[in-house]
Formats: structure tokens, sequence, C-alpha cells
């Protein structure tokens, strides 16, 4: 429990010796399968898809708020005729190997995709038993180089809506981004909006795609893709693979209670994915400041057997080195762990990582 | 203050025989949070100095005379004690009737630097497990039970 201390000093004093809250705590920023927006404090992750064409995320307000944000995201080229024949199976591959450009995709229906999200609605209203309004804006481009078509988009219902749907050239994509809320949070609405497209971005530009939820923020190269995910209470894990190679992240709360008990090498020695003795320990600083620990070394022979086992398929990147890094981060009071398995071409990996991981 | 019947015939019955398919009376998230839990005042605590708190729960208090000396023949000890961890210590000392679930989350959260969600997904099931174990009850105002 915050103790407060009690002082003979004026006020003044002590608001002098306050300091500026860190971004973390005046900001929410979301990162998932390469959508990323800022929201304000306090805002959570509370669905999301695992797959990186197509998906949903969805952010809510903290507290008793009906405000949530509602992203989808698909692939324009799944949009057009890709039913799976046997042409459309192979011209693909036979591109590829011939080294041909792929045909350029047909543009998007946008206001096709809006009005199937507009009706959707419209049914949820009459259910609910209310008059639905929906208002759609002229089409329009946006972003640096006019890389978007938009259509922005309001609707009143069983609730209130402000959204927009793009299409983005660079990466593809079709997203649909809508912020929803009661009725009577028109302002509360139209705020978070203006926060939300200020700030949402559907692509890396730095090959790099950010993962950021619950406090949370890494950048992982862009060619690795969700795997696997566990979002409990005091406890994240992320698995990234490409090919046969791994990023694992996890991070653990309540960091001062674990290091009551355990040493961080005891600790990662407890939940490293594969077994740490006989690998090279060292310590480093993190850029964020913090002492961290480094094991690497070539993976066990039955660790490759397994890695090879779960890599079939992906021959050419096969893990044969293995790297883990831990750290306890005291200003977010949270105990970080990043594990690379890599093939040996893949050099660096860990450390490409841990620079761009944000612990605080 | 008498529990409502719903409530009775799902704390009575339903928990234990789920097939009779009793729900649990749906209380909404929003009205959850302003509910102030309360400790039972049976059970004695103490905190230690590694931080743990040990709660001390009376046995064989409401048994008749047979049952007793039963249990005294039979060598039953008259309290059991359960352990809670710092952050659990921390959570029932603020289960005084006076803060709200809302308020217990924000705190803890504040102390343990935990994100509000987790905060509040943690010490939610932490309530509702001392709940069903008889060691807290939940007002709705002060000194009013719900």
């Amino acid at each position: 429990m915050p103790t407060e201390i009690e002082t003979n000093q004026p006020s003044q004093s002590l608001a002098e010796t306050e300091t500026a809250p860190p971004a973390s705590q005046t900001r929410t920023v979301v990162g998932w399968q390469g959508i990323r927006c800022v929201l304000p404090p306090d805002w959570n992750v509370t669905g999301f898809s695992m797959e990186h064409e197509s998906g949903y995320l969805r952010v809510d307000a903290p507290g008793n708020s009906a405000l949530t944000v509602q992203i989808r995201w698909m692939d324009a080229a799944s949009q057009g005729n890709n039913a799976p024949t046997l042409y459309n199976l192979l011209a693909s591959r036979v591109r590829k190997l011939l080294r041909r450009p792929e045909p350029p995709t047909p543009k998007p229906d946008l206001k096709g995709n809006l009005e199937r999200v507009l009706k959707e609605t419209a049914r949820q209203a009459k259910k609910a038993k209310s008059r639905f309004e929906s208002s759609i804006k002229p089409e329009k481009t946006e972003g640096e180089h006019d890389e978007r078509m938009a259509i922005n988009f309001t609707w009143s219902g069983n609730g209130r809506g402000q959204g927009k749907i793009w299409h983005c050239a660079t990466c593809n994509r079709v997203v649909i981004a809508q912020v929803v809320g009661a009725a009577k949070d028109q302002h509360a609405i139209a705020d978070i909006a203006s926060q939300l497209f200020a700030s949402l971005h559907d692509h890396s530009d730095n090959g790099y795609t950010l993962w950021a939820l619950y406090d949370l923020q890494a950048q992982i190269p862009q060619d690795f893709r969700l795997e696997t995910q566990k979002l409990l209470s005091g406890y994240l894990h992320l698995a990234f693979a490409r090919g046969g190679e791994k990023i694992l992240l996890d991070r653990w709360g309540l960091a001062n209670m674990t290091l009551k008990k355990f040493t961080l090498g005891e600790w990662f020695a407890n939940n490293a994915a594969v077994r740490l003795k006989g690998l090279q320990k060292e310590t480093f600083t993190t850029p964020q400041g913090h002492e961290a620990e480094r094991y690497s070394g070539r993976l066990s022979l039955f660790a490759r057997i397994r890695a090879l086992r779960e890599s079939l398929g992906a021959l050419g990147r096969i893990p044969t080195r293995f790297e883990g890094s831990i750290w306890a981060c005291a200003e977010s009071n949270k105990i970080y762990a990043l594990q690379v398995l890599h093939s040996a071409r893949t050099e660096g990996l860990l450390t490409e990582v841990v620079n761009r991981c944000v612990c605080h | 203050m008498r529990m409502p019947l719903k409530m009775r015939l799902y704390y009575g019955i339903g928990r234990h025989l789920p097939f009779l398919k009793i729900r649990p009376p749906q209380v909404d998230r929003q009205a959850a949070l302003t509910l102030r839990p309360g400790r039972n005042s049976l059970l004695s605590w103490e905190k230690r100095d590694s931080g743990e708190t040990v709660l001390t729960v009376p046995q064989n208090q409401k048994v008749g005379r047979m049952t007793r000396w039963l249990a005294k023949w039979m060598n039953v000890p008259n309290a059991r004690h359960v352990e809670l961890d710092e952050v659990g210590g921390y959570v029932w000392e603020l289960c005084d009737g006076h803060h709200t679930i809302e308020s217990i989350v924000q705190k803890t959260g504040r102390q343990y630097k935990m994100n509000r969600r987790e905060a509040e997904v943690s010490v939610t099931m932490f309530l509702q497990m001392l709940h069903e174990r008889n060691f807290i009850g939940f007002y709705k105002k002060v000194g009013k039970k719900s």
C-alpha cells in the first residue's frame, strides 16, 4: 500500500520534485499483426485473432466505459478470384519459379465491404429495436505518398460508431477501424476516433512488426509469424516462428516477489525452452539500463532433433543454436525473458530484438 | 438481511450439484466493482515478518457435543491455518468493509505496478476464492451486507 509520508515542507516543494509520468502512463501503445495505434492510458486488448492475413483486434476502455475500438483487416488479394483451383494453386508457384511478377490485384471494393459491415450493424440495431442511421463520406486518398484510399463513416442505432475503411497499396490490406460506444458517448467517440486515426498504421516501415499489449512492447522481424500465445494475469508469452527458427518472448509480473525466492539465473533455468547447463553465460546491460544475463551456445542433440521434427517442411531454417537473455525491470516490476532458437546464418537476432524491446 | 432465494439456491445446492443447472446470480461488472468486501469476524490473522499473512480458521464451532468429543478424541485440530502470500495479504488487509473492489484493484495495481486489467482479474479471482471459502462477505454499502 503506498504510504503517505507527512512532511512539514510546503506543498510547493513537493510539486517541484514531482517528475512527469512516464510515457506508458499517459498513453497505451497497441501493436498486433502489423496494426499499431496509440490510445489513452489503461485501454487494453480484449480480443484478437492469430492470423496475419485477415483478422481482428478489439481494445476496450478501462472501468465502466462502453467505449471500444474494433479493427478488422483482410488481405486485398484474397478478395479477388482466388478459389482453390489447380490453376490458382500452380500459377503463383510457377511465376515465382520463373521470377515473373505477380499480376496486379484489382482494387478492392471498399464501398461494398463497408455496406456489408453496416448491414450487419443495422441488423443488430433492429434486434435491439433501435432506429439505425448511417452516413458514408466520399472516397478520398490519404497517406504521405497517397497510398491509401479511404472512406469515413458514422452510424447510430444500438449505440454509436465512427470509423474508417481504407485500402493500403503498400501492404495490400483492407482495414476497417471504428470506435463504438453508447449513444450518449458522442463526444468521447469523436475524441478517441481522431486520436486513433492519427496514430493507426497498418504495416511496419522498418522491417520489424511491433507487438504491444499489456505494457509489453517488442519489435520482431516482420517475417516471423505469431505461432502461440498465452496471455494470463501476471504472465505473458508470445512465440514467433520463421521456418524452424523461433523467438520466444516472456514477461512475468511481480518481479520483486519472484526475486525474493529466486535469482534471475534460477528463474530462467526453470522456465527456459532448453537446458541451460553447458551454455556460455555472460552479463550485459540492455539499452534501457538493466543488468541482463545472456546464455548462448549450440543446441543439444535432443533439442536439435526436436527442432527438426517441429520444423519439417522448412529445411532451410533448422535451428542449431540457442541464445537467451533475462532481465528484471524495477520500474515496471516485471521480469522479461527473450529466447531465440536460430540457424547459424542468423547470428545477432537476440541483440536485434533486445534492443527493440521496451520494458518501461 | 436475507439472501434472495435464487442466491440461496445456488450457494446451497447449485454449486455442489452442477447437473441441476442452477445458475449463479448474475451481477454486472459495474455493480460488482462497487461492492465492499469485509472479513469474516470469526477468523483471526497475523502478518509475519517474511510478508506472508496467516489466517486462522476456527473449526468445530457449530457442532454438537458428541462431535466435539469425537473430534477431541481423534485429535482433530480446533483451527486450520491458511497462508496468503504478500499480495494476498495486502488484499486481505484491504477487505475491511470500507474499500470497494474498484479501490482495492486500483491500490493493488499501483502497489505492485500491475496493469489495470491484470490487477482487476487477479483481485476479483482472489476475492471470489475467499468468498467461496466464507472468509469474506460483500457489503453493498458500508455496514450493510448484500
